[in-house]
């Protein structure tokens, strides 16, 4: 098995408690989680989670009060490990002084690389996140939209091997939104590794292969999204009438009821699927719709941020 | 490579930076008010003795040449506290040190763009100095090296104070303590004696710890007329230049130090 990009063990972060600042903060506890390469990781929490302390421990710009990290196999802030990533942070500032293709050459610069180079990389770059014509326009002078997709294309100014992305569609429009994601599919079959945080769930959940959930510092639940998504192991039922007596056995069972103008849905585990369908059968309801039950990331979010504050 | 981009776009960033363009905007207003009264007294030489004249003029003049060089060390002082600060302030620095950069890297370019910053101040020093002579009616006699190498180190001193501060501190504060260390590092000089009122022990010890300034002042070999102008031994530039440049060095390298494990982002609970 390949190294994973991204390896968090048993890491934990506090603020504050110095005679300087008594606040005490505990921003991470014993997080410990993995993210393959080649994975298209998404690092999901409420706001206050944690999320942007762990990418900030990740890079090399904080530093943890125990445990480990390694990314791509070295320590954070390793210049081997940094040469490889493409970072994208939360609320993305820029130089306001410089135009796109200056601010483009001066990380070019930074990564080792000559600023002229002979192909046109920081043209193509440019043209790649629809910023082609705004070439002489001052950063100061960007929209939020535009920064955003000023700050994609420094991420991947360098080729990165892995690309950590703090809210990558924030600011951006729909059709925005859609080319990043599209973006991100298509380093993703490069095979790129992808590390993301993002409050848009919908659209994690159609390019992720792994989910990894904090709130207060603390892990919730991580593993592949398919697990994830069928880790309930449920069945949908859909009827036509549902009698009382029927519905009080079904909930005994763990069944939730929902209503709605196309019936009466029942989601059920599977154990006791077979059972449930005989007594709406018997109490003569009609079956309209029998299917596994289709969670969605954000509804597994909502229910894993509500549940108990337990590891999975 | 990379310490060169970033001095130079640290250097880019100060020529908009509205503080520093403000403050200088102010500061050559003043100085263009003082060259009146020394144009009118360059005008007056034949109503007053010859003596009468050149001494009002040199002491006009170093009043001025006093202005641009303490000027220097205020902006020295500021640049570098807030070289480094505004970067941490913005946000700016998430995106250039999750590149291949070390940290020690950073904090030198940024130094590097103050020096260029104060390379183009002591330009203006030393153009200053022969235009305010020349109203003055006066000629300057000094080595012309000697007026920009001296003030560029004693400008990196300020630098290398401020941006070993601001790495622990505010830059508010930081510049403070600058400001404060290049007042008192003058009041200290034994021959000064405006710090009788300090016990011998806390002078002496002080004059030892602080920089001194005055050894790196420019103005030990300006001399606008011709019978002051002294002769100084190479060695005793090799010693003062030395002894700059190691104060300057050892406060970048503990700046380093410290920056080695400060964190790049807030750092507050507001921030997670």
């Amino acid at each position: 098995m390949s190294q994973p990009a991204i390896e968090f063990q048993n890491v934990s972060k506090i603020y504050g408690g110095g005679p300087m600042n008594r606040e005490r903060v505990e921003a991470l506890k014993d997080v410990s989680f993995e993210a393959a390469t080649g994975e298209v990781c998404a690092f999901l929490g409420p706001n206050g989670a944690g999320k942007t302390t762990s990418i900030s421990l990740l890079m090399g710009f904080l530093f943890a009060d125990s445990g480990e990290i390694r990314v791509l196999g070295h320590e954070p802030g390793d210049l081997r490990a940094k040469q490889k990533i493409g970072f994208l942070p939360e609320n993305f500032a820029f130089y306001k002084h410089l135009t796109a293709p200056k601010l483009l050459r001066f990380h070019l610069e930074l990564s080792g690389q000559p600023a002229d180079r002979p192909d046109d990389l920081i043209g193509d770059l440019i043209a790649k996140v629809r910023l082609a014509g705004y070439e002489d326009l001052r950063i100061g002078k960007y929209s939020r939209g535009m920064m955003q997709r000023l700050g994609l294309a420094q991420a991947l100014l360098a080729g990165p091997q892995l690309l950590v992305l703090d809210e990558p569609t924030s600011g951006l429009d729909p059709a925005g939104r859609k080319e990043v994601l599209d973006l991100l599919l298509a380093l993703k079959s490069e095979g790129k590794t992808v590390f993301l945080s993002s409050h848009i769930l919908p659209e994690v959940e159609q390019i992720c292969d792994r989910v990894v959930i904090i709130d207060h510092g603390k892990l919730l639940r991580s593993g592949t999204l398919a697990e994830m998504l069928s880790s309930g192991n449920r069945v949908e039922i859909v009827v036509d009438q549902l009698p009382e007596t029927v519905e009080q056995s079904a909930v005994e069972r763990g069944a939730t009821v929902t209503r709605d103008p196309h019936g009466i849905k029942l989601v059920v585990d599977r154990a006791h699927h077979r059972e449930l369908i005989e007594m709406l059968w018997a109490a003569g309801s009609e079956v309209l719709r029998l299917n596994p039950a289709q969670s969605s990331l954000e509804a597994l979010f909502l229910q894993t941020v509500a549940g108990p504050k337990e590891i999975a | 490579m990379k310490i060169r981009a970033i001095a130079w776009n640290t250097f880019g960033s100060f020529l908009r930076n509205k503080v520093i363009l403000l403050i200088s905007a102010i500061f050559l207003c003043v100085l263009l008010l003082f060259s009146t009264p020394l144009i009118t007294a360059n005008a007056m030489r034949g109503s007053m003795t010859a003596a009468q004249t050149e001494g009002m003029v040199l002491s006009m003049l170093s009043v001025i040449m006093g202005l641009v060089s303490g000027f220097g060390s205020l902006l020295a002082a500021w640049a570098a506290a807030d070289a480094v600060a505004a970067e941490l302030r913005s946000g700016t620095i998430l995106a250039v040190m999750a590149r291949p950069v070390r940290r020690w890297e950073f904090l030198l370019g940024k130094f590097a763009g103050v020096q260029i910053l104060m390379g183009v101040y002591v330009i203006f020093l030393v153009a200053s100095t022969y235009i305010f002579a020349s109203m003055g009616g006066e000629s300057v006699h000094a080595p012309l090296w000697a007026l920009i190498v001296y003030p560029l180190v004693r400008y990196a001193m300020y630098a290398a104070l401020a941006m070993f501060l601001v790495t622990v501190m505010h830059p508010f504060v930081a510049f403070g303590i600058t400001l404060l260390v290049a007042v008192l590092s003058g009041i200290v000089v034994p021959s000064s004696g405006t710090s009788s009122f300090l016990p011998v022990w806390l002078r002496s010890s002080l004059y030892v710890v602080l920089p001194s300034t005055g050894l790196l002042s420019e103005s030990r070999f300006l001399a606008i007329t011709q019978a002051s102008l002294e002769k100084t031994q190479w060695t005793a530039h090799l010693t003062a230049l030395a002894y700059g440049l190691d104060y300057a060095l050892v406060l970048l390298l503990l700046a380093m130090l410290l920056f080695r494990r400060r964190n790049l982002t807030g750092g507050t609970a507001g921030s997670l």
